[in-house]
């Protein structure tokens, strides 16, 4: 017999007629066949064929009496749960089944009963699952995997009314705290009692009593993997600490299990020590060291779960001001056989990491990558530097731009197109330092194909222009076909165009003004651009016409060919965002770098729960290495409020800056969000361009060399 | 937590699912085909989780499938997910042999029954094949014989809530014997004049353990860094924060059998195994060390005509050790051809599909040097310029009885207190390349 006939849609009517097989002689072979049936039911209800199934109610009711084989029960169990919430009136009818099983002397019908009575949603499936339920966690004679079964099944369940649900709640707190069970089902009824909390948004947080907290995490070495994550991640912010040799113990409790192989337990303990660590008041270097190691080994594992480590260092590198990991950047070098994600992933790490000591050897892997076969490889490195550049001092960017400028040699296409966008920003950041390399970016003038890399050189060429003597001719390049160009490289066009007469009002520059200005306004069709036209023109005539002096030309130069505030990479999230991000550490939010809350608006978020050792701020804390400390924390000493500090620290500052910003230069993007589900082709973590989204689809198109 | 678990052809196409949950539509799985799609179209980059209309997609790759894991909430801890599809594909495998679309297909019942247990409303449970075996019994053909065993055996042995969950009661064997394998793969990044730019050893501890009853077994290391105390150790035990210990320790992994208190207080590695082959621990150094088989690679081009290459390796170790399979695999740009080797040992072939050439040494011993030179053809006509190939030299090798750490097992006692029998212990050592062993060309 094989398995692929099971596979196949069948009509109800086939299936009917061969359940009903029935010969005396031969009993068994026609057993056989009707089994083969009911599979191809179930194999058919995994293929979405519902309608046709749902007719064969009536059979499967019948062979729910078979009492001896399990296989056949199961059957009838899935049945029922896969078509529960299509035809509530037919699974009423199996209630009474159901219930039966629910007293059967098998364990396994037992679960399955009660697993099919919570799965289907209808009132009295409802009913009957929570009453029994209740009953199954009172009994203390019953297998301890029924047991098992009706706490996690408590999970599942919406409350109708709020007096069951504290009376399970109580139930539930009840067995955390019992003694001399199996400690297995202590920790399901933990994480009900988390998972219920969680769920119901009008319950206070979940806070154990200090004790049973310190119990639990004493039943540790008794059980098993699962286990012992899911009572670190219950315990992350229901056990606070009430002072900080509270917190301190747990930590030491904790701390053995960032050994364990699974990933799962080690990020757990990572995450719940984490949290803690808000309740302490200075940590030791080592539990740096142990902390950064545990995480340096958990990239050993397959790229899956490497992936999401990485997502977490950039978590977590982002979130505090005193990092709690001190990794060195050669674990975040790229290698050869790393799936495209990773090595993204490990680019940003990079990124992060970098400062002005390691600087050297993250450039010389840079450019290694830059040279990359693979060309999204490629230009994200060449992103990345350019962006370094614009992250940090003066003298390490002229490092990068040196870098940069050898690239540029190598003369390949694309290469040229990411080196000539990311300069501008290189130019905004560090506007009198670079000029010199001016003439050798405007030599690849007519290399240039991209709309972002056109943009770019017209950027630069207009704002260096006292620096290129032939910058007419040059700009003329871009200005005589500008009707083929995409709006965006039309609006620099206009732009600069303006700009060049603005700067040097003299007949050929007003010759080519004037072009442009009547291009824009007469041959496009494009209303925004039109506009933009327009409005420069008005502008223009306002200053420049005899009869109304109504603006001065220098007040028409300053509005439009004005200073540039400087650009700034903002690579910090909110704070609460990362309260809530640390707390997260290991889910899915955790590689979107998403906060739970932006999406699921329902669900409850984690934060921290007050206690009188709490930190106000979590920058606060204190490293201390062995003997004496090396860190100067009196700035952090002088200023009892960071939060409130740095809040407004931050919105001074983009008010300064958006005094200044003239719009056609958008400031640099704000924070490193990943953005849907395109999340890790997102280059690096934060990237100055007018729209990622179609930056990003650019960058990830296939090309033939 | 997950709300169905799914397997997946190569085209993202649901073969088997198995819903754990009910807060996610039915037709949430059909749309993980056209969302790969979407995201190979758009750009190679296809991480393990994706995210469409709130239904997050986890998954993995394995062989010809992928196995999928749906969720609906952000908070679901993903570490959890990864960290189970490994495990269950890993179960798989000792069920099915190999685990791919064919035997997926054929064995769907035992799959289902497996999934059945290794997880409760999107929680892991049970994980290791070991205790699994005890009731899901791999009848994958004969299903009614399977169905029939299940009965025998329908009560899950106690063990399943134990504090010992990951070995059973009774176990005998005729003659007791465990096997103890260290394995040091070294992961390597050289430059082409012999510069390290990065090395670390990674080392596993594997175990297979044939032992009767419920043995105790207490592995001694030599290794000082690792193990000796730390004579301030004892002391500065005030808070946790606080505590001293020596820096390669966190480097250190268990299996969830190893009493990690135990060893956390005493540097005493105890435990009871599980029956069969798992791995104790794992442990990583990133102290330098010298290239054990050093390459030094030339390659010359000369444009429109042949290039040439030359490799003199070097085996850098011990006289009397000897490393075994070599392989060196040279990258070659994807249009040379006819090529022609001079060399002294081993034997060398051309393999178009990686564009590279491999030279493969059965046996190379210590302080030995062996040289090759290859040249081939390029085509006279060249289109457009190629920027330069950028694949590095990468080296495979295996040195048995040796590692590079120096580590070394001390003893393993072995004492099983009711059954008090004789047991031998074995030991072996091996080092060999890891996933990244290369030389970069300039």
């Amino acid at each position: 017999m094989s398995d692929q006939r099971i596979f196949a849609k069948y009509k109800a009517n086939e299936l009917r007629a061969e359940l009903q097989v029935f010969d005396v002689k031969k009993s068994k072979t026609s057993a056989h066949k009707r089994k083969d049936a009911l599979r191809k039911i179930i194999a058919n209800l995994t293929m979405g064929n519902f309608t046709e199934m749902a007719f064969l109610y009536p059979e499967i009711l019948k062979f729910w009496k078979i009492e001896d084989d399990l296989e056949v029960k199961r059957i009838c169990h899935e049945y029922v749960r896969s078509l529960g919430s299509a035809k509530p009136k037919n699974a009423a009818e199996a209630l009474p089944y159901i219930l039966d099983d629910l007293d059967s002397r098998n364990e396994k019908v037992q679960i399955m009963a009660l697993e099919t009575l919570v799965a289907v949603p209808s009132p009295r499936f409802l009913e009957e699952a929570t009453k029994t339920i209740i009953s199954f966690i009172n009994r203390r004679v019953i297998p301890p995997t029924v047991t098992k079964t009706a706490i996690y099944a408590s999970e599942q369940i919406d409350f109708t009314e709020n007096a069951t649900r504290s009376h399970l709640l109580t139930l539930l707190l009840k067995f955390v705290e019992r003694e001399n069970t199996e400690p297995t089902l202590q920790v399901a009824a933990l994480h009900a009692l988390h998972t219920i909390h969680e769920k119901n948004i009008d319950l206070q947080p979940l806070r154990l009593p200090i004790d049973v907290a310190f119990k639990l995490l004493d039943l540790l070495p008794q059980l098993n993997e699962w286990d012992k994550a899911l009572t670190l991640d219950s315990l992350t912010t229901a056990a606070v600490p009430e002072s900080h040799d509270d917190a301190y113990e747990m930590i030491d409790i904790a701390l053995t299990q960032l050994q364990h192989v699974n990933t799962f337990v080690a990020l757990n303990a990572f995450k719940f020590i984490a949290y803690l660590l808000n309740y302490v008041d200075h940590v030791d270097e080592n539990l740096i060291k142990r902390f950064s190691n545990s995480i340096v080994s958990l990239l050993n594992k397959p790229p899956e779960i490497q992936f999401l480590v990485l997502r977490n260092v950039i978590l977590l590198l982002l979130s505090r001001d005193t990092p709690l990991l001190q990794l060195d950047v050669s674990y975040f070098f790229i290698e050869f056989n790393d799936p495209i994600y990773i090595k993204d992933t490990k680019l940003e790490c990079l990124y992060l990491l970098a400062n002005h000591g390691n600087l050297p050897r993250i450039l010389e892997e840079l450019e290694q990558y830059a040279t990359d076969i693979d060309i999204q490889m490629s230009r994200k490195a060449l992103r990345a530097i350019g962006n370094l550049a614009v992250k940090l001092d003066k003298e390490s960017a002229s490092d990068c731009v040196t870098v940069l400028l050898d690239l540029l040699e190598f003369g390949v296409d694309y290469v040229v197109q990411e080196i000539i966008t990311v300069f501008r920003n290189i130019l905004r950041k560090h506007p009198d330092d670079f000029t010199s390399s001016v003439k050798e970016l405007v030599k690849y003038n007519d290399s240039v194909q991209e709309p972002e890399s056109k943009n770019a050189m017209i950027w630069i060429i207009t704002q260096y222009s006292c620096d290129i003597p032939n910058y007419l001719e040059v700009f003329k390049v871009f200005s005589s076909n500008i009707l083929e160009e995409n709006l965006e490289v039309q609006y620099s066009i206009l732009t600069s165009s303006v700009k060049f007469f603005v700067k040097d009002p003299v007949p050929e520059t007003e010759e080519i003004c004037l072009q442009v200005l009547k291009i824009c306004t007469e041959e496009t069709n494009n209303p925004d651009l039109r506009a933009r036209a327009f409005m420069y023109w008005s502008l223009l005539s306002m200053a420049h016409s005899s009869k109304n002096h109504i603006i001065s030309a220098e007040a028409v130069k300053s509005v439009l060919d004005g200073e540039l505030p400087v650009i700034e990479l903002n690579t910090k999230l909110d704070p609460l965002v990362l309260e809530e991000l640390e707390l997260n550490i290991g889910s899915i939010a955790s590689i979107y770098l998403k906060p739970v809350s932006q999406i699921f608006r329902s669900s409850r978020t984690r934060h921290l729960l007050q206690s009188p050792v709490l930190n106000k701020d979590r920058s606060n804390l204190k490293i201390l290495s062995g003997s004496t400390s090396t860190v100067n924390l009196e700035g952090f000493d002088s200023l009892p409020e960071m939060v409130s500090h740095s809040s407004s620290d931050r919105s001074s500052s983009t008010a300064a800056r958006k005094k200044m910003m003239n719009d056609y230069d958008k400031p640099a993007e704000k924070v490193n969000q990943l953005k849907g589900r395109r999340k890790s082709s997102v280059t690096s973590p934060s990237k100055i361009s007018r729209k990622p989204s179609l930056l990003v689809r650019k960058l990830s198109m296939r090309k033939p060399f | 937590m997950v709300s169905g678990i799914y397997f997946c052809d190569i085209k993202g196409r649901p073969i088997l699912s198995r819903r754990y949950r009910d807060d996610i539509p039915l037709s949430a799985i059909d749309r993980f085909a056209p969302l790969l799609a979407d995201l190979e179209e758009e750009s190679s980059v296809i991480p393990p989780c994706l995210n469409h209309r709130g239904i997050q997609y986890l998954f993995i790759e394995h062989e010809d499938l992928y196995v999928v894991a749906l969720s609906t909430s952000l908070a679901t801890n993903a570490a959890q997910v990864f960290t189970f599809l490994h495990k269950l594909v890993e179960a798989l495998g000792d069920y099915l042999k190999t685990v791919e679309e064919e035997s997926v297909r054929d064995n769907f019942v035992i799959i289902y029954e497996l999934l059945d247990e290794m997880m409760d409303y999107g929680i892991p449970q049970i994980t290791e094949t070991k205790m699994l075996k005890q009731y899901i019994t791999q009848k994958s053909f004969k299903l009614i014989k399977a169905v029939k065993k299940v009965k025998a055996t329908a009560r899950p042995p106690t063990g399943l809530t134990n504090s010992v969950s990951w070995r059973a009661d009774g176990i005998t064997y005729k003659k007791n014997e465990a096997f103890l394998d260290i394995v040091e793969s070294i992961n390597m990044v050289m430059n082409q004049q012999g510069q390290v730019l990065r090395s670390e050893i990674i080392g596993q501890v594997i175990v297979r353990s044939r032992l009767s009853g419920m043995p105790d077994l207490k592995l001694g290391i030599n290794d000082k860094g690792i193990f000796t105390r730390d004579p301030e150790t004892g002391e500065s035990q005030v808070t946790a924060g606080k505590k001293k210990s020596s820096a390669e320790l966190e480097d250190l992994k268990f299996h969830q059998c190893v009493r990690l208190s135990k060893f956390e207080n005493e540097k005493i590695i105890t435990f009871i195994p599980p029956d069969g082959e798992f791995e104790l621990m794992s442990y990583r150094l990133t102290t330098p060390v010298k290239p054990l088989i050093w390459c030094d690679v030339n390659v010359q081009v000369h444009s429109k005509s042949r290039i040439e290459i030359h490799c003199r390796a070097k085996a850098q170790i011990k006289k009397k050790s000897v490393a075994n399979n070599v392989e060196i695999l040279i990258p070659v740009p994807d249009d040379a051809d006819t090529p022609s080797f001079r060399y002294s040992h081993g034997s060398i072939k051309w393999v178009p599909e990686k564009n590279a050439i491999l030279w493969k040494i059965r046996s190379f011993y210590g302080g030995k040097e062996y040289s090759m030179a290859a040249q081939m053809g390029l085509p006279s006509i060249n289109g457009v310029e190629k920027p330069k190939f950028k694949r590095p030299v990468q080296v495979k090798f295996q040195i048995p009885y040796f590692t590079t750490s120096g580590i070394q097992v001390r003893y393993l006692k072995i004492n099983e207190p009711k059954l008090q029998y004789k047991s031998y212990p074995w030991v072996r050592y091996i080092t060999q390349n890891g996933d990244d062993y290369t030389i970069r060309l300039n």
